[in-house]
């Protein structure tokens, strides 16, 4: 029918539809005087703008990593405090050696040096809500959508693309929506390499240590999320260029009128999207930061109760990786956190837990004072962290949603991606004389 | 026809300016890495600069009492709302921080998103009178 009528027929028919409604309401409507300006008309004319649009969108995004970062900052300590207390109450009071430290190592220092993270997740969805609510989220995606359809992704993209900037999953998931198959098959490709909330807390943890103050520390997470758009849209228009050739097709969206967020709307938006953290945290994060923790501490007897990591299992695995990731300047410690990650990006944070025996924010310090990272090195780092592998939980929705040869490319891709875009940081930093 | 008092419009144009202007130069010190009150962050003086142009570009529709030019004037407020509440909100975090004990020492930063969103205030008042009977 495209071709029979010389028109693309999903523009078409929506047009055709209203252009119905338009003279239907002509006939069956008085208007008794002008149309008034509303609030919707007043604020699209600034939000929708040629050239402000897509700036204010940037500038809006970044107000809402600044609200996380700054916000969650207490809320954090609070959760830090509670299990710091909660370990050396453990090790105190636990005779058994064996037993007091996996309360105190594993179990309270694993789990608390992730769940010092609910905080930023939490409030970083409040943030987001805030913005799908108020209606201003579906006019980014008209903003986005001329830059995206240039870039060779579709417009219907852009909203799985923006949540995969909370999970990964949903986000495929949401791919649905697209009808076109190429389209589709891009926009899950491309998924990973938006930043998910699972890998905040490596980012606010490096940021943390390799830089010295907050309002830096907080331009260096948001630069990964600038950077994996950037590579995103990248690897999308590589992909329309090689792989599917071809144009994307028309984006056809109905923009509702703007509103002030309800409090329990937002707050209900935010659990719903904030509790699988809460989940996994106790169930898939829990069990490797333990697994983390044994191969740290055992051989019990070589490692004299976990104080020797140097003779442990993990430092054996580590020192076998380590040569892969050692031009970077990162040791084997790190290396096996990278390991740890492919499982859950929040497992690099625990994973650093358990070998430097920190707990929380405690995890910050121990990590800044075993010099493990140079400011480069540590950005370099944040940037593998956000480019390499989808976890295994994506893994297993990608499988759901593409043929697993395009599941297997997205992993390798993804991996290659990050050796490059690392090697890259690591040499124009030398080149600018930061390492 | 002007959609509302040029008179009106050109005061709130000259506050336009005069916000936008405020906006660069701080934009400008944030982003050659900071001076006194006002700290480094390359991301937040762009951010400002972005609030600025939305002010200016503003400028000539309110000069001749038009809503478009509202409309800048409305989303450069709302913007300087954001920035201006973020960092009042970030001021808190760090009381609280202290407060628990988290922190050493209280470190207050009034940064020139706040003092600025303050200035913008007035503006907000007499936009609000503009637009009460406008509906959403």
């Amino acid at each position: 029918m495209n071709e029979y009528s010389g028109e693309d027929l999903e523009v078409v028919f929506p047009e055709r539809r209203y252009e119905a409604i338009a003279k239907i309401m002509e006939t069956a409507v008085r208007v008794r005087k002008e149309r008034k300006w509303t609030f919707t008309d007043i604020l699209d004319h600034v939000f929708l703008h040629r050239v402000l649009g897509i700036p204010i969108f940037l500038a809006l995004l970044y107000a809402v990593f600044q609200f996380t970062f700054a916000i969650s900052a207490p809320f954090s300590d609070m959760i830090d405090l509670s299990f710091g207390w909660l370990g050396s109450l453990a090790g105190a009071n636990i005779s058994n050696p064996m037993l007091a430290s996996f309360v105190a190592d594993g179990v309270c220092a694993g789990l608390g040096s992730v769940l010092v993270f609910i905080p930023p997740i939490f409030i970083l969805f409040f943030a987001l809500a805030i913005l799908e609510d108020s209606g201003y989220l579906a006019r980014a995606a008209f903003v986005m959508d001329r830059a995206m359809y240039k870039l060779g992704l579709h417009g219907r993209s852009f909203i799985p693309l923006i949540t995969g900037f909370g999970c990964n999953i949903p986000a495929i998931m949401a791919t649905r929506s697209i009808e076109n198959e190429n389209d589709r098959i891009i926009t899950i490709l491309v998924n990973p390499l938006m930043s998910c909330s699972a890998r905040l807390p490596v980012y606010v943890l490096l940021a943390g240590v390799i830089f010295s103050t907050s309002y830096v520390a907080g331009a260096a997470v948001f630069s990964m999320y600038v950077l994996g758009i950037a590579l995103a849209v990248m690897s999308a228009l590589v992909f329309r260029k090689t792989l599917f050739r071809g144009k994307p097709a028309p984006f056809v969206l109905e923009l509702p009128r703007y509103a002030v967020p309800g409090l329990k709307s937002v707050t209900l938006h935010m659990w719903e999207r904030g509790k699988w953290f809460l989940i996994k945290a106790g169930t898939f994060i829990f069990a490797v930061v333990i697994v983390a923790w044994a191969l740290s501490t055992f051989p019990w007897a070589a490692t004299a109760g976990g104080e020797l990591i140097e003779n442990s299992y993990i430092a054996m695995f580590g020192h076998v990786i380590e040569p892969l990731f050692r031009p970077f300047g990162w040791n084997w410690q790190s290396a096996v956190a990278l390991f740890f990650g492919f499982l859950a990006k929040e497992a690099v944070v625990g994973t650093f837990g358990a070998l430097l025996g920190a707990e929380g924010e405690g995890v910050n310090i121990a990590l800044a004072n075993a010099h493990w990272f140079t400011p480069l090195s540590g950005f370099a780092y944040m940037v593998f962290v956000l480019i390499y592998f989808p976890c295994v939980a994506t893994i297993g929705v990608m499988l759901k949603e593409l043929r697993p040869r395009w599941v297997l490319f997205a992993a390798m891709y993804t991996l290659i991606l990050a050796f490059v875009v690392a090697s890259l940081v690591m040499a124009i930093g030398h080149l600018a004389g930061l390492a | 026809m002007p959609d509302f008092d040029t008179g009106t419009g050109r005061i709130m144009a000259i506050y336009a300016i005069a916000l936008g202007i405020g906006y660069i130069l701080s934009g400008v010190i944030e982003v050659f890495g900071g001076a006194g009150m006002v700290p480094g962050d390359i991301f937040g003086g762009l951010a400002l600069f972005v609030i600025a142009a939305t002010y200016i570009t503003g400028v000539p529709g309110l000069l001749n009492g038009e809503h478009g030019g509202l409309s800048f004037l409305m989303g450069g407020l709302l913007l300087s709302a954001v920035f201006g509440v973020l960092y009042i909100l970030a001021i808190g975090a760090d009381g609280l921080e202290y407060i628990i004990g988290a922190a050493e020492t209280l470190s207050i930063s009034i940064r020139p998103e706040i003092w600025l969103f303050l200035v913008s205030l007035p503006l907000a008042y007499q936009v609000w009178k503009l637009t009460r009977e406008v509906t959403w």
